[in-house]
């Protein structure tokens, strides 16, 4: 039996309806999925002064910076709302969000271009560098 | 996920945020099938990987997993634990059906690229062959023979290496231009980046570039690479130490395994595939949440260093 045959649709048509919400990279692992007041208690305290952006959260002072996404590159939530009852069965996810940037938040650091996150984010530069054809 | 901290396990997730390329999720009036995320054998491990396959199977994306320890997302007015961070690339089909014709090459005789293109163990990679053409040219990597309207072809290694080299010397040129660091450009404490790393010298692009190019090939194929670019296979490399081991940059090649893993979770958790050997076995066993990340493609280091 191999689990490797089947195959997770990716609904496109969904992007349609695709919500356009606020996005935040956090700083710690929070034990929790689901709903949460994220607009009343971490939104509305966020200030914004000369191009930095910090945050009370739980206590701790948090500094943040947008991150665009790549040209090119759209980001998306995915989501699959019927879990499959075993591996072999095939599978689809829809497009429940998208986005073109979010915030990213550092626990003591200064958001910088060596941020881990925004590293990544020269990722598909390299990625064409590999992959593209070598002809032109 | 085990952490050191008691904490309560994920569940797996049905959630997750990707950073796609546009060609993977854009649809034309040609070709409006949806894009499908299959299971293929990664070229550099042999384990299995995730791709997404768009455009009616014509183009092939890899699934990549950013990951650093501690993090969840807000999105909109929900939390979301898992705080990892995908991309879908373009990936060339060339690395990933080279495993395919190289096996086949041992028979010694040109076949069909449908005979050699097939595995029962990963049966999507039959998809691959509907990418090839113009821009991923079975040229690049093979003889070819024609006979009557049926073409034949047969792995060239020298042909290969061609290909592999020119790849190496466009990945150095995009290194060049970015603010990559190659060298030991960052500054561990400070977090402050020498901005020109004038004095990185073209042999530290040439192996940086081989290291990144070496994520997709097999051991055999990147020592052979590196022999072809001429290039000293070190085998007490100078210590070079990752410049920022905050940011857990790793000095190992990137197992895109781990990323499956990582993408999966859980819920998605699945058997290894039948034919493994038992180092495979045992590796596919080790719980590698938390290991490397995709961050570890800014350090990358040849394989066969430090070996």
């Amino acid at each position: 039996m191999s689990s490797n045959g089947s195959v997770t649709t990716v609904q496109l048509p969904s992007i349609g309806q695709a919500e356009q919400p606020q996005i935040h990279f956090l700083p710690c692992e929070i034990e929790h999925d689901g709903a949460a007041q994220v607009s009343h208690y971490f939104t509305a305290v966020v200030q914004d002064h000369k191009h930095e952006i910090s945050v009370s959260y739980r206590g701790r002072e948090l500094k943040g910076a947008e991150v665009s996404c790549p040209k090119d590159y759209t980001g998306l939530v995915m989501k699959e709302d019927h879990k499959p009852s075993s591996d072999q069965e095939d599978r689809t996810v829809r497009i429940s969000s998208t986005f073109h940037r979010f915030s990213y938040w550092n626990l003591t650091t200064q958001p910088s271009p060596d941020d881990g996150v925004v590293m990544s984010m020269t990722w598909p530069t390299l990625a064409e560098a590999i992959h593209g054809s070598v002809d032109d | 996920m085990a952490t050191k901290k008691k904490r309560s396990p994920s569940t797996g997730t049905d959630t997750w945020v990707v950073i796609s390329a546009d060609s993977a999720i854009s649809t034309s009036k040609k070709d409006s099938r949806d894009p499908v995320i299959v299971r293929l054998k990664n070229p550099s491990t042999g384990l299995v990987s995730l791709y997404m396959f768009a455009g009616g199977d014509t183009r092939v994306f890899e699934m990549k997993a950013f990951k650093e320890d501690h993090h969840s997302w807000f999105i909109g007015q929900t939390v979301h634990r898992d705080g990892r961070l995908l991309y879908v690339t373009p990936v060339d089909p060339l690395y990933l059906v080279l495993p395919y014709l190289i096996k086949a090459e041992k028979e010694g005789k040109f076949q069909p690229v449908q005979q050699m293109v097939m595995d029962e163990d990963f049966p999507a990679c039959t998809r691959l062959l509907n990418c090839l053409g113009e821009h991923a040219s079975l040229a690049h990597i093979a003889e070819e023979k024609e006979v009557g309207n049926q073409k034949f072809h047969r792995y060239s290694q020298e042909k290969t290496m061609e290909w592999l080299k020119k790849k190496v010397d466009k990945t150095v040129k995009v290194l060049k231009n970015s603010n990559i660091s190659v060298g030991g450009g960052v500054k561990s404490t400070t977090y402050i980046r020498v901005k020109k790393e004038s004095d990185v010298s073209d042999e530290e692009y040439l192996r940086y570039a081989h290291g990144l190019i070496s994520e997709y090939l097999s051991e055999d194929l990147s020592r052979d690479l590196l022999k072809h670019l001429q290039l000293p296979d070190v085998s007490s490399p100078k210590k070079v130490e990752p410049p920022n081991k905050k940011r857990k940059l790793s000095d190992k090649p990137v197992e895109a395994a781990e990323d499956y893993t990582q993408f999966n979770g859980r819920d998605f958790a699945r058997k290894p595939p039948k034919k493994l050997t038992a180092v495979q076995k045992s590796l596919a066993k080790v719980d590698r949440t938390g290991m490397k990340t995709m961050s570890c493609f800014f350090s990358p280091k040849p394989k066969t260093e430090g070996k």
